[in-house]
């Protein structure tokens, strides 16, 4: 508005012109009237700046100078404002990293059209638990449900891939043929499975992914002759799916389900399913819908038990793919939350003393008539750029961290794919740093202008008693800053001694020193074919054997640490009482009474001496133990504590078929030592080990007890493979590794909460510093009064030490307090320690309170240093 | 820097007063800012000087309180000059800075006769 300006101008120009006119009237000359009128007036600029001033469109270009202003204030202190500005960037940098992997795990929704309407369906178990589908159920709920538009069903698994440019361990799924609709994606070439593809008997075909398309099959448009072999069988290519697409996650090669027939049984649960709902039919629908269905199940079915589900329920996908580690996350978040507020207490601190330093600019412009609000705005002004310039930087550092955080991330995290600094991340980032700089800027503001500016005109030259209200403010920030502190390294310790008790946990076998070679033969239920699979493991290991510097060498159908075994119902049977089929063994399986609960693992004779397992009584297999004798089983200690109180498990036989489809009977001829098979903070679970040679699986793992290292074992393991079978690829992995890898979770959430925990203590222990040598510079002026009147360097000491000690013991009691209530949040994610844990509770406090000691000290220290004559000097 | 004591009985104009004395002012009708000016210095006797620095800042403000409406006018000797009105709540704002001015000057005369005797 140009316009006014020039209207302001006219206004002002006419008044000098009548000034002159008037004068002219009492006869001064020309020249004369227009100098005195002038002069009379003023500055023209000066008036016409301070008149706008006046209008309220004008705030704009006041911002503007608000923000010069203060950008000059900023570079004036630029000692304080680089700590400001670097304390705000770490908190918000922080903050912003930790969210941006909560964003990409629990709040990003799914890549896929629609994703909300996807859901995940499950049985629930007689105990509660969600389960995976059995088939016919998964049939009844596809069959009988009105909420879904379209239903799958799915399951994953290793296998070995031939007929591609080179044979491939790939992870394949196993789905029903409205799997990818229920995702909404297509085939970028090729077609989608159709209902005939799915029917028993029909032509094997296969899905590929993107990557293994370019990887392995050389990308080429026409996929007609693109076959692949799996567990012998050949697929024919006829799709190839997006880029994008990977569900479930690592899936190669999606495969039609129950080509060769479906599984009938309602308690055997293989596979997890999909549902995409109806338009208008919402979660809870669903739910119900699903629920009655799985209920009549339960009444007509006749295989009751612990394994037929009772119930059936619908969760969002998302939310069951994240479920496990939300609490974990959320946690995190609420930790650097705190992080946030000990860095933003520093800050506020470091304003505080900026603001009583400037007590005498305020008052002066408050005397010259600035307005209150008017110098609130300031303060506002400043904060909004210190927390900008601290965002930004923060944001620079999120960067970094979300690297490093992807990085060190546990396996069992989910879509780390997609966590990344996105447009989502950085307006949280904006919107963190605006509530930051509002805080700031409002409690600054309204501190520093609160009760009379003009005050500070007449002392603001001493400046000594208008701060001690701020001073008692700095305090009180102090105070909830040690409170929070401890509550963040109360958690930190918890967690950190969480990780050192799993630590000591003795898993029951050895960790180091172990190679493992995991292979998958062809799956089949042949019995010729299965034998001759034995007798491929027994050349496979006593070649591995002859490796230079292996000692001994097992295999196994699972390896600890490794995602377990499958359960599954045994049942006692006298020596003498085979059944003939798998119905019989149907009818025992009523027999509730002679029912045991049980792992199944299948392991070589020499297995047990690899993992270093204790032998408590009977034997472990051995060379005796051949195809056609009878078949044994080793339970572990806890199964014969269980199953067989005060009785010798020993000589007893079990059936134990329904697990490999063999129905001879085992004997138990040994008991082993426990081990940790699902995790070390796990109870370890009551397993049935059979003989590998009797009972083969066509997956195994072999483990290599060796005393070299572990690339030239890989190396020479590999040749034998190869040279034994060219088209079984395999994987290599030590026990180190399995055994880092399972603690990963405990780990990454011991060291984010852990330096969270010693950044904050820093950030807290600056925070004391600065408020204690803020008031003994404050204070030297009383000091010297009271060293002139006789006080001893003892006496000064105790006055300084006295009031750090006051605000230390106020903050370490609420922050016990505040630490007792919350620690209840994270006690599921704790191991061997409570939420109270006494221990870790009075170590955090000793160190807290010993940290703040030496910060109250230095200042306190300077105090007694206080020549009167120099203090009193100043008066 | 020396300052030339030109008016000698000048007095400073009280602090917050200035806003008082224009909407009085214009209580006898529309005037320009000059006018406002040259009315204050002869209501006074030429001992309060409304400096132009304050007084139209102080117009705007009052104007953008609606307390005083303004216009474009042309002066009788041709030229463009804006003038200010009171409006109602001008009058209003008026009546009620009064009082208070009175209770002020009643308050201090109270002091000062209280000292005297």
């Amino acid at each position: 508005m140009a316009n006014r300006n020039e209207r302001l101008k006219a206004e002002i120009e006419s008044h000098l012109q009548m000034a002159i006119r008037d004068r002219l009237e009492r006869g001064e000359s020309r020249a004369e009237a227009e100098a005195n009128a002038r002069r009379e007036m003023g500055n023209e600029g000066l008036i016409q700046e301070v008149t706008r001033d006046m209008w309220s469109w004008n705030w704009l270009s006041s911002v503007v100078s608000d923000g010069r202003y203060a950008l000059r204030q900023l570079q004036k202190n630029f000692g304080f404002s680089t700590i400001a500005v670097l304390t705000l960037a770490l908190g918000i940098g922080v903050t912003t990293a930790i969210f941006s992997v909560v964003y990409g795990v629990l709040l990003r929704p799914l890549a896929y059209r629609d994703s909300n309407r996807i859901m995940a369906i499950f049985e629930v178990s007689s105990k509660g638990r969600t389960t995976r589908l059995a088939d016919p159920n998964f049939d009844d709920f596809r069959d009988q449900n009105r909420s879904f538009e379209s239903i799958a069903k799915y399951s994953a698994y290793t296998v070995s891939v031939s007929g591609a440019s080179q044979p491939t361990r790939s992870v394949v799924a196993s789905v029903s043929p409205d799997f990818l609709k229920v995702f909404g994606v297509e085939p970028a070439i090729g077609r989608d499975f159709t209902a005939a593809d799915a029917k028993k008997g029909a032509g094997p075909t296969a899905l590929v992914s993107y990557g293994y398309w370019t990887e392995y099959l050389g990308s080429p448009r026409d996929l007609s002759q693109s076959h692949l072999r799996i567990d012998q069988t050949v697929y024919s290519v006829i799709g190839v799916l997006p880029p994008a697409f990977h569900f479930p996650a690592n899936v190669d090669l999606w495969l039609p389900a129950d080509l060769t027939g479906e599984n009938l049984h309602r308690t055997s649960h293989n596979y997890s399913a999909a549902g995409r709902l109806r338009d208008g039919v919402t979660v809870e629908q669903a739910n119900r819908d699903i629920s009655v269905i799985a209920r009549r199940i339960h009444d007509a079915s006749n295989e009751q038990g612990d394994y037929l589900l009772k119930d059936g329920t619908v969760i969002p996908l998302q939310d069951s793919l994240t479920g496990k580690v939300r609490t974990p996350l959320l946690i995190l978040l609420g930790a650097v939350g705190f992080l946030l507020m000990v860095a933003c207490a520093n800050v506020a601190n470091l304003l505080l003393a900026q603001a009583s330093v400037r007590g005498r600019e305020l008052a002066v412009r408050s005397a010259l008539g600035a307005a209150r609000g008017r110098l609130i705005r300031q303060f506002l002004t400043e904060a909004f750029l210190l927390s900008l310039l601290g965002g930004g930087l923060g944001v620079i550092g999120a960067f970094w961290g979300v690297r490093g955080i992807v990085a060190m991330a546990p396996g069992n995290l989910p879509r780390m794919e997609s966590v990344s600094v996105n447009l989502p991340v950085l307006a949280f980032a904006l919107l963190l740093s605006t509530a930051v700089a509002a805080g700031l800027g409002a409690f600054t503001a309204i501190r520093a202008t609160s009760g009379d500016l003009r005050e500070g005109l007449g002392e603001g030259g001493r400046g000594q008693a208008g701060s001690l209200g701020s001073q008692r403010v700095g305090r009180i920030i102090v105070t909830a800053q040690i409170a929070i502190t401890l509550v963040l390294v109360v958690g930190a310790g918890l967690f950190g001694r969480s990780l050192m008790k799993v630590l000591e946990v003795d898993p029951g076998f050895r960790v180091d020193k172990i190679v493992a070679m995991d292979i998958a033969l062809p799956w089949t239920r042949d019995p010729a074919a299965r034998a001759g699979q034995a007798v491929f493991f027994s050349n496979l290991i006593e070649r591995l054997k002859q490796i230079p510097g292996v000692r001994s060498v097992g295999a196994t159908s699972g390896l600890p640490l490794d995602g377990g075994h499958p359960d599954g119902s045994f049942i006692m049977m006298a020596p003498n009482e085979v059944p003939k089929s798998m119905d019989d063994l149907r009818k025992l399986g009523q027999q509730k009474e002679r029912l045991g609960i049980a792992d199944f693992c299948a392991a070589t004779p020499d297995y047990f001496r690899v993992l270093g397992m204790r032998l408590i009584r009977g034997r472990f297999f051995n060379e005796h133990d051949g195809a056609n004798s009878p078949h044994v089983a080793v339970i572990t200690e806890s199964l014969a504590r269980e199953r067989w109180p005060n009785q010798d498990p020993l000589g007893r036989t079990i059936e134990f078929g329904n697990m490999d489809g063999d129905i001879r009977l085992l004997t138990i001829v040994g008991i082993v030592g426990d081990t940790r098979e699902y995790g070390l903070d796990l109870a370890p679970t009551p397993t049935v080990y059979v003989n590998l040679f009797q009972r083969p699986l066509p997956h195994i793992s072999v483990a290599m007890l060796s005393d070299t290292d572990t690339a030239s074992v890989t190396a020479a393991a590999r040749g034998i493979l190869r040279d034994l079978d060219p088209e079984i690829p395999s994987n290599f992995r030590t026990f180190a590794e399995l055994y880092s890898a399972s603690l990963g979770s405990r780990r990454f959430n011991a060291i984010l909460i852990g330096s969270f925990g010693i950044t904050a203590l820093v950030l807290a222990t600056i925070g004391v510093f600065g408020v204690m040598a803020y008031s003994v510079s404050r204070r030297t002026r009383e000091i010297g009064v009271r060293v002139a009147l006789g006080a001893a360097t003892g006496d000064v000491l105790k006055l300084i030490l006295g009031q750090g000690l006051r605000t230390i013991f106020i903050g370490v009691t609420i922050g016990i307090a505040g630490s007792l209530a919350l620690t209840r949040t994270i006690a599921s994610l704790l191991f061997g320690v409570t939420g109270t844990d006494p221990l870790t509770f009075a170590g955090v406090t000793l160190l807290l309170v010993g940290s703040a000691l030496l910060a109250c000290y230095i200042p306190a220290r300077r105090a007694t240093k206080v020549d009167p004559l120099v203090a009193l000097r100043y008066e | 820097m020396p300052t030339k004591p030109r008016y000698r009985n000048r007095i400073e104009l009280l602090q917050g007063t200035l806003d008082l004395i224009i909407l009085q002012t214009l209580q006898w009708g529309p005037r320009h800012g000059y006018g406002i000016s040259q009315a204050i210095r002869a209501g006074s006797s030429d001992v309060l000087h409304a400096d132009t620095g304050s007084l139209y800042p102080a117009l705007h403000r009052l104007e953008r309180s609606r307390w005083i409406a303004a216009e474009w006018k042309t002066s009788e000797n041709q030229q463009r000059v804006k003038v200010y009105r009171l409006t109602a709540a001008g009058k209003k704002q008026l009546l009620s800075e009064r009082s208070r001015w009175e209770q002020i000057v009643a308050a201090i005369g109270g002091i000062l006769s209280h000292g005297q005797s």
